[in-house]
């Protein structure tokens, strides 16, 4: 039985024996108790998507749940709206807030992002509370009661709600195994690099937002309708938010069923260890036993409980986990070049000019690390970068790339000024950069890292597959070129430090860029993986990119550039072929030394 | 006139307490990175050990936070080596559950040890006040922020001018490079973290005759010290005064002259304006590694 | 030169399976830890609940953790005091009583499971309530639409009364609206010279306390106190420095706090911080507090009023007998909070009596229809389950808190006007 059956038969088991509780069994306790349980679980699953799969925690969610459930309390009050509507109504209203606050958090990560979440979520709850003629402040709202017959029990809350979770974990599942899934969890894995491959990363991280708001408001509808009765206090609490956290941290972040496992863990346990023991002290007592438990799970089970289930019953169906899952990937022939053609250089003729950089400096501090810097990058040339370390090159790369910004001077990339576009943009227009240490992204797949890359953001294709089949033969059959075509769906991890700077490079060519910045290609590898990766830059020549290398291998450099920039304490000191500036005094002192005879560059292949 | 300065002077006072309070908090979340949930749960302890010094031996409880400050900075120590040190290397994340669980743990051995009742500790000077012309400067308060500068000009001195401070400084932002460098982190963290729950002492002496308290009341002060930290800046220690000082004079100023319902809501505001508006802080030098550029 | 800052922040994810017998070892501790879990949260079920005959089970859930632990613990106290008594002179209808406690947290939501559990899973007899509004509002409704009769001993705020459940009942005198009535009564009556000329309100965003103070604000208004001050705070405000500053500034002869716990004593001590005293001081429900003479100073306590549903003096039947042998039962003496909840299981088991089984519908029935002789004096009920009656004016007197009205229970026949100035130091 392999895993993915084991996996539907257990949710299909599961999903019966939750369908036909009520039928079978008329204890209110138990259905209550399953009714929180949803709550908790659908509040997990969507709460998942932004703070599971984009990796950023929010500490907000009781505020969607309120404000779904103000919102449906509200229309039921006033406008006499049957709450069954209302909370569509509420998801609404949630899912507009979730826009709201993504466009407020753009700019914040980490532990910031989770701070500002929680003061929102106190600035919501004060005007909730003083707003009192809407909200009725504390003295409460009252919704009306069920009208239904009491034979009928919760079934109306339980089937609802059970309806909605089961929304909410395929919305969760169809999310995680689309493009929208990828995005997020290469977001998760480094923001940066992501946005650095055309990824609209805060629109992801909307999308993302939104869906866990959209959800929670519902829910809170419902809710709000089964207490029938509001509280600003109890509905804006930190605590509910805490809860959502702590199921989802224990049933496994970023897993499609951890946070419905850990909501079916915190939501019964926190009410069993309610109990008579103990008379007056039951309460304390009550708080040791949840406390414990927690503490314990977090510290022996820190990635949760799914997935160490997940490995229990890995090793023991002794399965190896690389290449047992996805679908085969469609055969290839060789063919001489898989990767994308971009015409002949006669088509390029007309762009020459692909970057212009003028009067670009930075300082950090009183550091003068960029100083007013000139550099022009042709179409299908390749230019290199070299100088003494600390002489501003890479810091020249991020500020043409966008990773530093700076105010000073121009950049243009392709007659289009970037100084104040962001990354995702410039790798719009067709920048695209390689990185000295590669990053890579260690949550998706090799094969997965090579499609992430994207030069138009398109809705629609969020909620496509990861990886097409026309992608996958496609990046198949570069990983074929590489000699990686064997690890295509292993992770990151187990490639060699070589590897990963080709499947770095494999993005590049993905990204189909004009320009492309090779961040010390050559540094730490293999002669031959050297010469291989020589042979790529002149392909991307052949294709009329223009590439800016920065190197300390003055061999590497002088059998592919065809000019050369020399950097010497932020600014340009000299500016020519490799034998110009290499017979230059200035260079010499700051750089080459005396002893350093420079190959001559050869024919260009 | 008079009135906006005395209003001021309160501000000040007050904000004096939060950065008292915030202490501990600006070295383990300010540059150890570490989110602990149980820093509310901290203080209070540090609170209902000070009270019964008070209550039990009748010792001051300003006195009495320099010898609870031992038994606090232990536990810190055994808390570090058993919990935090092991999960932050897994994942931040597990540090935010277990703390939060310490919390609940401490709430409930506290209800089991002192009982639920609240209780306050009413030395002579609890509810007098020195009178400067119209001014009035409550005592109690005033020590409390007295006792604020001390330690933060003790804290940031031994952050940057001790061979500890300068290493936790380097092994948060570069645990590997640290260790290259002879500094092991886990070592030097303990340190560190055992010094910033020692701190508490007197956050919790103040907190035990400026207010009523029970062991409940440990929520109300997590997240007012964390506004503290974050609007003063990570890393910042004399930011995380100044910033408690703005949060005081903020709320002092709001409370008088806008509306008292919306005091309250002054820390979650300050934040959100912070952290939009400069997302490193007020008082932050350095950038953020996680701001978005 | 490369430049680290794109080492990813938190290390890969991926990691590879633990193979060897040290990752095995790990595998089974954790094994055991997660059984151990498992067993723990079953030994935590509930045991059954009781049927049929055989001990009458009530059931409560309390906020015995959480910003209400002191009432809580108060609460059930009263609660067991009055079921001992009970299972003393032989139990309810022949049956011992048995209390069936559950603990909420002061979370709503975990009330209303609990009630839930208590009702369907532990099918106990019958209901008692618990403590504050914002408990009771889910208790009671899952009550209303489960049919049981609610009767609870604390949480007064209009909008539970407003539902139209006729299986509801306050057990105190009187309600958050009358509460002001008695005082204003005293008030009314003083020559007009003698009257306060200016009043402060201050209140707590709370339905016990600010629904009060809007009463005391018209009322007042009509018998010509001029308002020189209104404000409402949130109810984590812990620093009253300002606030107070605020007021003293408006120089008010007469204050009025809508105070809930902690809060009342606190504005105090920042008023004594300040030197300045009122000529007269009301506020609601702190001045009964147990711990409130020791935070304000026991000096400073002189001449404050407040309104109780419950004084320890009071010539009320059974009132004496209650504070001694709470007294002998739990080694101090009874709170507002423990006698309420004995009023209530008093409420409770004169209904049981009277009707002579345990009939929910007739159980309420007969409670709208007749006046049931408590501690706190007779109680009788509107068709809302709102009290109709009066609550106590009190006052504190010579280091003890004294009823000064109604006469029929008062425990002074002098009332301190004005308030003498604080005693700092």
């Amino acid at each position: 039985m392999t895993a993915q059956r084991f996996r539907r038969l257990a949710t299909l088991i599961a999903v019966a024996l939750l369908v036909c509780m009520p039928l079978l069994s008329d204890d209110l306790y138990l259905q209550n108790l399953l009714i929180m349980t949803f709550l908790l679980a659908i509040g997990a699953s969507g709460w998942n998507i932004m703070g599971g799969y984009a990796g950023y925690i929010s500490l907000g969610n009781s505020a969607f749940l309120g404000l779904g459930a103000y919102t449906t309390g509200i229309l039921a009050v006033r406008a006499g709206l049957s709450p069954f509507v209302g909370c569509l109504v509420g998801g609404l209203v949630s899912a507009l807030a979730a826009a709201l606050l993504s466009l407020v958090t753009r700019r914040t990560r980490g532990m910031y992002f989770v701070i500002v979440t929680f003061a929102t979520l106190q600035l919501l709850g004060v005007a909730a509370a003083t707003w009192t003629g809407l909200t009725g402040g504390s003295q409460g709202l009252a919704l009306p009661l069920p009208t239904w017959d009491l034979s009928y029990q919760n079934w109306p809350f339980y089937y609802p709600m059970l309806a909605l979770l089961a929304v909410t974990v395929a919305v969760s599942a169809w999310v995680r195994r689309g493009k929208l899934g990828l995005g997020l969890f290469a977001i998760q894995d480094d923001e940066d690099k992501a946005a650095g491959l055309g990824l609209r990363t805060a629109l992801y991280k909307m999308i993302a937002f939104v869906l866990g708001g959209a959800f929670l408001g519902v829910a809170g509808g419902l809710y709000a309708y089964y207490v029938s009765f509001l509280n600003v206090a109890a509905v804006f609490d930190i605590v509910t938010s805490v809860l959502i956290v702590l199921a989802v941290l224990l049933g496994g972040r970023g897993t499609l069923w951890g946070p419905v496992l850990g909501a079916f863990i915190v939501a019964p346990v926190s009410n069993l260890t309610s109990t008579g023991l103990g008379g007056a002290d039951s309460g304390a007592v009550r708080l040791l036993l949840f406390g414990g438990l927690l503490g314990a799970v977090a510290i022996f089970l820190p990635r949760g409980v799914l997935p160490v289930l997940q490995s229990w019953f890995r090793t023991m169906v002794a399965r190896r986990s690389v290449g047992t899952m996805t679908d085969d990937g469609a055969e290839t022939a060789g063919g001489s070049s898989n990767l994308p053609d971009r015409g002949s250089l006669a088509d390029r003729a007309e762009l020459t000019d692909v970057l212009a950089v003028r009067g670009v400096g930075k300082s950090f501090g009183g550091l003068r690390a960029v100083d007013n810097v000139d550099l022009d990058l042709t179409a299908g040339r390749v230019t290199g970068l070299i100088g003494p370390n600390g002489s501003g090159k890479t810091t020249l790369f991020n500020i043409i790339d966008g990773t530093v910004p700076t105010r000073e001077g121009r950049i243009t990339l392709r007659g289009r000024g970037i100084e104040r576009a962001g990354r995702p943009t410039r790798a719009h227009l067709g920048l695209a950069r390689t990185y000295q240490l590669p990053r890579l992204f260690a949550n998706l797949t090799v094969i997965e890292n090579i499609v992430v890359p994207e030069r138009k953001f398109a809705f629609g294709r969020l909620w496509t597959k990861r990886v097409s089949p026309a992608e996958r033969q496609r990046a198949l059959a570069i990983l074929d070129d590489l000699e990686l075509a064997a690890h295509a769906d292993g992770s990151p991890a187990d490639l060699s430090y070589g590897q990963r700077k080709l499947v770095e490079l494999a993005q590049v060519f993905w990204l189909d860029p004009v320009l492309v910045l090779l961040d010390e290609p050559a540094a730490g590898i293999s002669p031959a993986l050297s010469e291989r990766l020589a042979g790529l830059v002149r392909s991307l020549r052949r294709r009329g990119v223009a590439v800016l290398l920065v190197e300390h291998d003055l061999a590497f450099i002088a059998s592919l550039c065809e000019q050369v920039y020399v950097m010497s304490r932020g600014a340009v000191i000299a500016h020519g072929s490799v034998a110009e500036i290499s017979a230059e005094q200035v260079v010499v002192d700051a750089y080459l030394g005396d002893s350093v005879v420079p190959i001559p560059a050869e024919g260009h292949a | 006139m008079i009135a906006l300065v005395q209003t001021l002077v309160f501000g000040v006072l007050i904000g004096g307490v939060y950065a008292l309070m915030a202490t501990g908090l600006t070295l383990t979340f300010g540059v150890m990175k570490i989110v602990n949930m149980a820093q509310g749960a901290f203080l209070i302890v540090s609170t209902y050990l000070c009270y019964t010094l008070w209550d039990q031996f009748g010792i001051d409880p300003i006195v009495a936070a320099f010898i609870v400050m031992a038994p606090m900075a232990a536990l810190g120590l055994v808390i570090y080596k058993v919990v935090i040190e092991r999960l932050q290397r897994i994942d931040p994340g597990l540090t935010i559950v277990a703390t939060f669980a310490l919390a609940l743990v401490a709430e409930a051995l506290l209800a089991l040890a002192w009982g639920p009742n609240q209780k306050t500790a009413t030395p002579e000077y609890f509810n007098q006040a020195i009178h400067l012309g119209q001014l009035v400067v409550p005592r109690g308060q005033f020590y409390a922020c007295v006792l604020a500068v001390v330690i933060t000009v003790v804290l940031q001195v031994a952050v940057k001018r001790t061979w500890l401070g300068r290493s936790i400084t380097a092994a948060a932002e570069n645990p590997e490079g640290a260790r290259l460098i002879g500094v092991e982190p886990a070592r030097v963290g303990a340190w560190i973290f055992a010094i910033a729950t020692g701190s508490t002492a007197f956050g919790g002496a103040a907190l035990s005759f400026l207010y009523q308290f029970t062991p409940d009341t440990q929520d109300v002060w997590l997240g007012l010290t964390l506004s503290v930290v974050i609007v003063g800046g990570l890393g910042s220690i004399p930011g995380a005064f100044a910033a408690g000082v703005l949060l005081g004079v903020a709320e002092a100023l709001t409370t008088t002259y806008v509306s008292v319902r919306w005091a309250t809501a002054v820390p979650a505001l300050l934040i959100l304006v912070v952290l939009t508006i400069r997302p490193q802080g007020l008082f932050a030098r350095t950038t953020r590694q996680d701001a978005a550029s | 030169m490369s430049d680290d800052s794109h080492v990813p922040l938190k290390s890969p994810r991926r990691q590879l399976t633990d193979g060897g017998s040290r990752g095995r070892r790990r595998r089974r501790f954790r094994a055991v830890a997660i059984a151990a879990a498992v067993v723990t949260t079953l030994a935590g079920c509930a045991a059954a609940g009781s049927t049929g005959s055989g001990p009458l089970t009530i059931g409560m859930s309390l906020p015995l953790t959480g910003a209400a632990a002191d009432v809580a613990k108060a609460g059930y106290e009263g609660y067991q005091l009055w079921a001992a008594q009970v299972n003393a002179a032989g139990g309810l209808l022949g049956r011992q009583v048995k209390l069936d406690v559950l603990d909420d947290g002061f979370d709503p939501n975990q009330t209303g499971t609990d009630y839930t559990r208590l009702i369907s899973q532990d099918k106990v007899d019958l209901l008692l309530g618990t403590f504050s509004s914002l408990l009771n509002a889910p208790a009671s409704a899952i009550a209303a639409r489960q049919q049981m009769l609610y009767v609870e001993p604390s949480g007064g705020a209009a909008s539970l009364f407003d539902r139209g459940f006729t299986n509801l009942f306050f057990a105190q005198p009187g309600t958050t609206e009358t509460l002001p009535d008695l005082f204003l009564t005293w008030l009314g009556a003083l020559p007009v010279d003698q009257r306060p000329k200016t009043a402060a309100y201050l209140t707590q965003d709370d339905p016990s306390a600010s629904p009060a103070i809007a009463v005391f604000k018209t009322r007042l208004r009509a018998l010509g106190v001029t308002q020189v001050y209104d404000q409402t705070y949130d109810p984590s405000t812990s620093n009253f420095d300002s606030i107070a500053a605020s007021v003293a500034q408006s120089a008010p002869e007469m204050i009025i706090q809508g105070a809930v716990t902690s809060d009342g004593a606190q504005f105090v001590r920042s008023l004594e911080k300040l030197n300045f005293s009122p000529r007269i001081l009301f506020q609601t429900k702190s001045p009964s507090d147990g711990g409130y003479p020791g935070a304000v100073g026991p000096k400073n306590t002189e001449g404050v009023f407040t309104s109780q549903a419950w004084n320890a003096k009071a010539a009320y039947p059974g009132n004496s007998e209650f504070v001694s042998a709470y007294t002998k039962m739990f080694g101090s003496a009874p709170s507002e909070d423990a006698a309420n909840s004995y009023t209530a299981g008093q409420v409770l088991g004169a209904a049981v009596k009277a009707v002579g089984r345990i009939d929910q519908k007739a159980l309420a029935a007969w409670l709208h229809a007749n006046t049931v002789d408590t501690i706190v004096g007779p109680l009788k009920w509107d068709g809302r389950g709102d009290p109709i009656g009066l609550g106590l004016l009190s006052q504190w007197q010579n280091g003890t808190l004294r009823v000064v009205a109604p006469k029929s229970a008062a425990t002074s026949t002098t009332v301190v006007n004005p308030k003498p100035g604080w005693a700092n130091g």
